[in-house]
């Protein structure tokens, strides 16, 4: 294949028929009123924010009684499937926990400096930074921690919070969402039932809420079997992120643009001090991406060669690596409707996250705080139809989380096409508040940019500032039993060059290209969902496969 | 049949442990905590022998800190009866205060059985259960690999050097276990939904100052990175060499 590369043409279909059940649930069931899919920031602070509602409700009196709440997580224990930057706005925590303050939350330091540079190859050049990127009066936090801590909030208000457990479908009837069927662990690689077998589990709610972050197959599949559509097409990032023990001590939060990513890639990295001498480093990239051969662990492997990194890295220890894409589409790629019969979807997962700004946790966490506030409002009158739940739409139309990403409407479309042109155009979109240019920019799924032959990068990689994938799957902490099912839905017979492609672009080493050939080494993802947004297709696995990251 | 099976909240042995800044004690920050990997093998061994008799209870005995009570909700969830956390915000290396308050607890339990991992995996000191069952003045076997209960006897194998041992007692009896004595089921969502509201007691332990004191941590050496001497048969006599004269094995 000499031509450029599509790779919607290799892409297998969402495998909407194991996502969405029609059969009736098991007798076997659980009963909960409210279950809640995926323990991020969204599925937390809104168990947490339903279940204040409730005590509320019922210390008045007349209240509505146990109601009771569940939150699935597919990580073995809350936190671990978290990556983030994270540099937090506290809005959303302020508003959650009204008595406590900035110091009760899990954050590290405020943002004391912040520095923007554009980078060359040994360069770095000190640029103004844009008021959509001000950081003045946020946090530099770890994601896991927050999670890990809203997680307690959350049991102390009684919430079941359930980690080990993934929702691998939605139970439906009708149009009408009934809730998940968990999936089944302990199945060996031809399916077969292995010693710890435990079977899939029907939970039952009336009211099943979507957190499952970027990518979410469930929100997916419901949105496509609802035909549920959106202005622009959703598109995404990829952020291989890590995390060091530094020999000097970093003092600010620092933005870069410009090298190692060409000037026809959309991008950037970041690098947070969560102490002074721990930081995270990561390295963001459009998944629209030209070059084929392009490779965003390779290319932040190389990143820390560059004099501005190298001076804090060099002598320190690489902790902890992972990787997560980000939904980039903003304001016309969110679904024209959030809620549905007994469904909402929250977070990343609706595609809350504001680009200029790299910002989503607190939107995640206010679109689950309005979401307990309309399913509060449905248990109490006992509808929890699309009618009803509506409200969750209503509320996050008239909030800030719509009002952030409509000002930032064009900013990422603007990028299509090369970073110079990107830049003004987006310059001007800032300036103008979103205005310029003036009505929305096209956008195309990442799935149909065309990808164009590419030099191989080669960097060898020396174990102490740079990491091969394998080391790097290691620091991720993935112990992932190598005798599970594939989890993973690739095309057949591919091209070599599209085997490339996906050998390229997934940071985990999931795949490789042997004698022109596919190999699929699926224990290894991290599931950053890269590779399920242009190829092979993600499912949910048993509970515990994956990473275990501690402070990403 | 009513068993009592003691267990420990101790972290994960995936856990990156850090020396506190005392020198005496791990950092906590950042590290998980999980049921005793051994006491697993307890709790397991003891659900097993309740539903092959079809009746009896379970009851799961923990020192430890508050955050023990999840420990203890692990077991419940796996599927004992019922909790009781002796409460004490700092358990010490010495084995025998932790000992005298578990002996106390159990004495008047009514119990057959009182199972614990064959050590803890923070501190493998492998002397608790002994100690125990001293205290009550009952027989112990310990690091028991395989268990079968008939009427009021047991027998135990316990595997040791080039062997297998195998013990007889009466019952109650004081058991400590080792790996390979079953596979620990994971608690299902049932029974994590269902440990919640199963009953868990916590009362304050008055632990007795121990006899040990800690006098420094420190983390093991670091291990020297590996060496390739060679590929193919060429290599043959370099690595030869290199166990003879550098790691002197050969
Ligand atoms: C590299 C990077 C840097 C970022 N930097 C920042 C930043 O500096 N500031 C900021 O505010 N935001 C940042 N973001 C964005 C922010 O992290 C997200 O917007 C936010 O985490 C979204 O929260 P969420 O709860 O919707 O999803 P998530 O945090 O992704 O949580 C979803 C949870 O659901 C679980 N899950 C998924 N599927 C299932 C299933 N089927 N069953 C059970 N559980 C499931 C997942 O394991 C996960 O725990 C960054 C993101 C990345 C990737």
């Amino acid at each position: 294949m000499a031509g450029p590369l599509i790779p919607a043409e290799h892409q297998p279909h969402l495998p909407r028929e194991r996502l969405i059940l029609t059969e009736a649930p098991a007798e076997e069931r659980i009963d909960m009123d409210v279950v809640f899919v995926g323990a991020g920031p969204a599925g937390l602070a809104g168990a947490i924010h339903l279940a204040q509602l409730v005590q509320r409700d019922n210390e008045s009196g007349d209240g509505i009684g146990e109601v009771v709440i569940g939150v699935l997580e597919k990580a073995a224990s809350l936190g671990e499937h978290s990556l983030s930057g994270a540099v937090v706005n506290p809005r959303a925590f302020r508003e959650l926990f009204p008595g406590s303050s900035d110091e009760d939350f899990p954050f590290g330091g405020p943002v004391a400096r912040e520095s923007l540079y554009w980078l060359s190859e040994r360069r770095a050049r000190r640029l103004p930074t844009p008021p959509s990127m001000r950081n003045h009066g946020n946090y530099v936090a770890s994601i896991c921690e927050i999670v890990r801590w809203l997680g307690e909030k959350a049991q102390e208000l009684g919430v079941d919070v359930l980690p080990g457990f993934p929702a691998g479908a939605l139970l439906t009837d009708g149009e009408r969402v009934l809730g998940v069927r968990t999936v089944a662990t302990g199945l060996g690689r031809e399916g077969e039932q292995l010693s710890g077998y435990l079977p899939p589990a029907d939970v039952v709610a009336k009211v099943t809420a979507l957190a499952e972050g970027t990518r979410g197959m469930l929100s997916l599949a419901y949105q496509e079997w609802q035909g549920i559509g959106s202005e622009n097409p959703q598109i995404y990032a990829l952020g291989v992120k890590e995390l060091w023990e530094l020999k000097r001590p970093l003092d600010r939060v620092i933005h870069t643009m410009g090298w190692p990513l060409p000037n026809d890639v959309f991008g950037g990295s970041f690098m947070y001090p969560l102490e002074p001498t721990v930081a995270a480093l990561g390295l963001v990239v459009g998944l629209d991406y030209p070059d084929r051969t392009f490779d965003v662990h390779d290319r932040l492997q190389r990143m820390k060669a560059h004099p501005l990194f190298r001076e804090y890295l060099e002598g320190g220890e690489l902790v902890e690596w992972g990787a997560k894409t980000i939904p980039e589409g903003g304001y016309y790629a969110l679904p024209e409707r959030l809620s549905g019969d007994g469904v909402v979807m929250l977070g990343d997962s609706a595609g809350f996250v504001d680009v200029p700004s790299l910002k989503g946790v607190h939107y995640a966490m206010q679109s689950g705080m309005f979401a307990a506030r309309a399913i509060f409002e449905a248990l109490k009158a006992d509808d929890t139809s699309r009618a009803r739940l509506a409200t969750y739409d209503r509320l996050v139309a008239e909030s800030y989380i719509r009002d952030d990403l409509y000002r930032t409407r064009n900013v990422r479309p603007a990028f299509t096409g090369g970073f110079f042109k990107g830049a003004i155009r987006a310059g001007l979109a800032t300036l103008t508040r979103g205005r310029f240019p003036g009505g929305r920019i096209d956008m195309e799924p990442d799935a149909t940019a065309s990808r164009r032959p590419g030099a191989v990068p080669r960097v060898p990689y020396d174990g102490r500032l740079t990491y091969s994938k394998v080391d790097a799957v290691f620091k991720s902490g993935n112990a992932t039993r190598d005798t599970i099912p594939s989890h993973v839905i690739a095309g057949e017979n591919l091209p070599p060059e599209v085997a490339e492609f996906y050998a390229h672009m997934c940071p985990a080493g999931v795949y490789e290209v042997s004698d022109g050939k596919l190999v699929v080494n699926a224990p290894n993802c991290v599931d950053c969902k890269a590779t399920d947004v242009v190829g092979p297709r993600w499912t949910p696995r048993e509970g515990g496969a994956g990473p275990q990251y501690k402070r990403m | 049949m009513k068993i009592a099976v003691c267990i420990k909240r101790v972290p994960d042995s995936e856990a990156r442990i850090k020396v506190a800044a005392d020198g005496k004690a791990i950092d906590e920050t950042g590290v998980k905590f999980v049921l005793n990997p051994y006491d697993e093998y307890a709790v397991e061994e003891a659900l097993k022998l309740k539903e092959g008799a079809g009746a009896g209870e379970v009851v799961v005995v923990s020192i430890g800190p508050d955050a023990a009570q999840e420990t203890i909700r692990t077991a419940l969830a796996m599927g004992a009866d019922t909790g009781v956390l002796l409460k004490a915000d700092a358990v010490g290396l010495d084995p025998l205060p932790v000992a005298k308050v578990l002996a106390a607890e159990l004495k008047d339990g009514g119990y057959d059985l009182v199972l614990f991992g064959k050590m803890a995996i923070d501190d493998s000191s492998h002397g608790v259960g002994p100690m125990v069952a001293e205290l009550l003045g009952l027989p112990c076997v310990s690091a028991v690999a395989h268990l079968e209960i008939s009427d009021r006897t047991g027998k135990a194998e316990r595997e040791i050097e080039g062997g297998v041992e195998v013990v007889e007692f009466g019952l109650p009896a004081v058991i400590t276990a080792d790996k390979g004595l079953n596979e620990p089921r994971y608690p299902a969502l049932r029974g994590i939904m269902m440990a919640k509201k199963k009953p868990l007691e916590v009362k304050d332990a008055a632990l007795e100052p121990g006899g040990i004191e800690v006098v420094r941590l420190s983390p093991p050496a670091e291990r020297k990175a590996g060496r390739i001497v060679g590929e193919g048969p060429d290599a043959v006599s370099a690595l030869v060499e290199a166990l003879r004269n550098e790691a002197k094995v050969l």
